[in-house]
């Protein structure tokens, strides 16, 4: 079993992404499970939302304390939250940020791809929502869903040109992180 | 700024939760163009723009969420919204 754990800030879609995630694992032939948890319920407050794959049934209801992988947002979160508590070694973790891995404190044998989701979210979207944009980062960086099963996720959930611009913001992510990997 | 369950916070309490990470855009405003109406300040959901003793208006950044209402009020349009980087 592998398990994710999202940080995000209420209002950037860490929820909306681990289902996505998880229907898209789903429809990769994998067992999968998605939850949020939550603080304070507002804007802006930070959020974590968790997503487990497995071969097999998955019976584990709990949070995630000791993920394979992690998504920030929001890098600035790092400061506020540990963002890193528990995760495995050999782990690997996506921060949507502008700077570079060594501007942050990483765990050793951790690997870390960073990518300006914030800029591919406005160019594509028009609003700075990079949920999507890293559920493509993901994919790529991971290999637990095909880019392929993600779109569909992606227009399962969203309708018409939203979904269309959603998927490209991901496919974007896909490719950047896919050719730094 | 963490609470227990069953605890009162005492007055001032929220000035201890910078909110100014939660921006995306920030604004900058223009000294040159500004006509110091005071409209932005008002305005302001989180009340952190205040006027300096020079007579200008400017936005508290540890506090400012972006949220870009002073920009849409300004009527000399001389507040701008700009991605900060992260």
């Amino acid at each position: 079993m592998r398990e994710l754990r999202i940080h995000g800030r209420g209002g950037q879609g860490s929820v909306t992404a681990a289902e996505l995630i998880a229907c898209a694992a789903f429809e990769g032939g994998v067992f999968s499970q998605a939850f949020p948890a939550f603080g304070v319920e507002r804007r802006g407050a930070p959020v974590q939302a968790f997503v487990r794959f497995s071969d097999r049934k998955i019976r584990l209801r709990s949070q995630v304390y000791e993920p394979d992988y992690i998504i920030v947002q929001d890098s600035t979160l790092i400061r506020d939250v540990d963002v890193f508590n528990g995760i495995k070694p050999g782990g690997i973790a996506i921060i949507n940020t502008e700077k570079t891995v060594r501007d942050f404190h990483v765990p050793e044998d951790v690997t870390v791809y960073t990518i300006d989701a914030t800029t591919i979210a406005l160019e594509e979207l028009g609003l700075p929502i990079t949920n999507t944009t890293l559920m493509g980062a993901f994919a790529a960086a991971t290999g637990e869903i095909k880019l392929e099963s993600l779109e569909n996720a992606l227009r399962n959930r969203f309708s018409g040109s939203m979904a269309e611009k959603n998927a490209r913001a991901a496919e974007r992510a896909y490719k950047q992180v896919g050719g730094a990997a | 700024m963490a609470l227990r369950v069953g605890c009162a916070a005492p007055p001032g309490k929220a000035l201890e939760n910078k909110t100014g990470t939660w921006r995306v855009f920030k604004p900058v405003f223009d000294p040159e163009t500004c006509n110091r109406c005071g409209i932005c300040a008002q305005f302001c959901p989180e009340g952190c723009i205040r006027e300096t003793d020079e007579g200008i208006f400017e936005p508290d950044l540890d506090y400012c969420k972006g949220c870009g209402i002073c920009e849409e009020v300004c009527p000399k349009e001389s507040i701008r919204m700009e991605k900060e980087e992260k």
